[in-house]
């Protein structure tokens, strides 16, 4: 073999051997070597379906450490019991085994839209003990079975209907990672483990998402698919501006700090959108003005966009929300006193 | 007086080796694998673009029923399209035919056969040397493919990682099994490139379009047993290859790739030890 062929040949196996290693570091770390990084995102997006009509965020562990949460469970020691039920029932301990979560909408007419029947899904990343949830979800007549090489455990749940329940199911996607939500959207994300059409390769809702990264909460999502599924009276649903697609970023440690915003269907709507805003903030002014505190939260709210994009961002520190427990704590010492 | 001992003959695996090791560099530095090189280089210039498109214009991007096509399935796609249904044949083609045909176009198979080898070792040292040539030229092209590829649109490297050893597997597996059968070719006829490529690109997807039982005298009905990637569903493409998919599965496959694989290379061989080359003057 001549120097030249050897050259080849050891250049050719190191490719595949470099690319090989990065696939077996992938595979064994669930690493997140993905164009999301690039398209913005957390990575969990590629299992939602590409026509959800509204995806929301959630970095459970950042909120649960911000002092905002901490002056809340301070205030309301009792109200959160909920937590430690939530822990009994599913062995998940919400303060410390979830980092972060996804939440999505699918629009339904009858049983499906799309492609993809059913409501709602739930990712969550974080640190689960499989075989305990499976054993509890066991306990209130759920089943296991396999779906294309993941285990799903199968439950109902009453629909609200008279005549039926909707099947739910939870599915461990990678380690780390469970799904849970209606089971036709449990196994579509099933589905989606080898890649295809999510709100991932959805750009409408991804240009939405790429502007939400600084928030620890989010949510963005197709106001008109929303709307057009809450069934509003005919009245109401002629008040409702006409808003294709919105999104909340908001970034919460000792205060809150977010942005609304929302994208007409046209100049003109986006126009009307604006003057209702701006009478409302000039209401709230008027009727905040003898009391600073409440008066700064107003103040932080500004009116923003151009053409048919309309925002609302706002910045209401810790000393105004105290202000406002300060204010709620009066309201209910006033309502609880005996009367004259 | 001194006696000399006799030059010992090779075993049969020991001349296999060395017509392997004396036939890689002439396979890979010849003008066919210059050819060969910018065909497997295809995949990756798509590869390259489609990454550059969703970086910097990602509304141009493929997408069907307006919805973009995830990394993940192009990079099925191009398995299906390019590798499967072109590159891997192609070159089954090229270099199979040619094993003992330009040999003998070159007048040059005499020096093989004058040497104290079996003629079969001959070829089956050939065949090797055209895989592991054509094995370092696509491999490379698939794992960069693969990288470059797949984290488009928000495929995961991680979820497709078991699908690319699966691809790099039944690659291998189309490579030996066309070489072996165009080795065939190559040692049985006159005109061997015609008729390898009229069956790679005539027959083959000529047979699989049509029902009944055709199909199963081609390659690639059992290759396409073996691969991972499914079709999106609510494509044309996928709705066009799923009409003609009534694919074996896998263990079948494989199996039937082992025996055609087997069975084509000792034909060839069985016919390079028993056939009188005739060399044009």
């Amino acid at each position: 073999m001549t120097t030249k062929t050897r050259y080849f040949v050891v250049g050719s196996l190191l490719t595949v051997g470099v690319g090989l290693g990065i696939g077996v570091v992938a595979y064994s770390t669930g690493f997140a070597t993905s164009a999301y990084t690039l398209q913005g995102g957390p990575e969990e997006l590629q299992f939602i379906p590409a026509n959800a009509s509204l995806v929301a965020y959630a970095d459970v562990h950042d909120l649960m450490l911000s002092s905002l949460r901490q002056r809340v469970r301070s205030a309301l020691p009792d109200k959160l019991d909920g937590q430690s039920d939530f822990q009994n029932q599913t062995g998940i301990n919400i303060e410390t085994d979830i980092d972060h979560v996804i939440a999505a909408l699918l629009p339904s007419t009858g049983d499906q839209v799309g492609h993809t029947p059913g409501t709602g899904i739930v990712l969550a990343r974080g640190r689960f003990d499989q075989v305990k949830i499976e054993a509890l979800m066991r306990e209130h007549g759920a089943q296991a079975e396999d779906y294309k090489g993941s285990r799903l455990i199968v439950g109902a749940i009453p629909d609200g209907k008279a005549d039926g329940k909707t099947s739910v199911s939870v599915a461990f996607l990678e380690p780390g990672l469970v799904a849970v939500g209606t089971s036709a959207l449990v196994r579509s994300a099933v589905d989606q483990k080898t890649g295809g059409a999510s709100i991932a390769t959805n750009d409408e809702m991804m240009g939405l998402i790429r502007d939400l990264a600084t928030g620890n909460a989010w949510a963005a999502g197709r106001f008109d698919a929303l709307t057009s599924q809450a069934h509003f009276p005919d009245g109401v649903a002629q008040q409702i501006p006409a808003i294709n697609l919105f999104s909340a970023s908001a970034h919460i440690d000792s205060g809150v700090r977010g942005i609304i915003r929302a994208q007409t269907r046209d100049d003109e709507s986006a126009n009307s959108l604006r003057d209702v805003v701006r009478g409302f903030l000039a209401l709230a002014r008027l009727q905040t003005s003898g009391n600073p505190d409440i008066s700064t939260l107003v103040q932080s709210l500004q009116l923003g966009g151009t053409g048919k994009s309309v925002s609302l961002s706002f910045d209401v520190p810790g000393a105004a929300l105290d202000a406002l427990q300060s204010l709620h704590k009066l309201g209910d010492r006033s309502s609880s006193a005996p009367r004259q | 007086m001194a006696t000399s001992t006799p030059p010992r003959r090779p075993t049969y695996v020991g001349s296999v080796l060395r017509i392997l090791d004396l036939s890689l560099g002439e396979m890979l530095w010849s003008r066919r694998s210059a050819f060969m090189a910018l065909l497997v280089g295809l995949p990756v210039i798509i590869a390259v673009v489609s990454r550059l498109v969703s970086v910097f214009a990602p509304k141009l991007a493929l997408s069907v029923n307006g919805e973009s096509v995830s990394g993940s399935e192009m990079f099925g796609l191009m398995m299906w399209m390019l590798y499967i249904r072109f590159i891997v044949p192609i070159l089954g083609v090229f270099y199979g035919t040619a094993l003992i045909a330009d040999e003998v176009e070159d007048r040059t198979i005499t020096y093989l056969f004058t040497r104290p080898i079996p003629r079969g070792a001959v070829l089956v040292g050939k065949y090797l040397a055209y895989l592991a040539s054509t094995v370092l030229l696509i491999f490379p092209t698939v794992i960069v493919v693969f990288l470059v590829m797949v984290p488009v649109g928000g495929g995961s490297l991680a979820a497709m990682f078991p699908a690319l050893l699966a691809d790099l597997g039944m690659l291998a597996a189309g490579l030996a099994t066309y070489g072996a059968v165009f080795a065939w070719v190559g040692a049985r006829i006159k005109r061997p490139l015609v008729a390898g490529l009229v069956f790679a690109l005539g027959w083959e997807p000529a047979v699989l379009l049509f029902p009944g039982y055709l199909k199963r005298l081609t390659v690639a009905y059992y290759l396409q047993g073996l691969v991972p990637h499914a079709m999106p569903p609510d494509s044309g493409i996928g709705a066009l290859l799923q009409a003609f998919t009534e694919l074996p599965a896998v263990a079948p496959s494989l199996l039937a790739l082992v025996v055609v694989t087997i069975g084509a290379l000792w034909l060839a061989a069985r016919t390079v030890e028993s056939r009188e080359y005739v060399l044009e003057q």
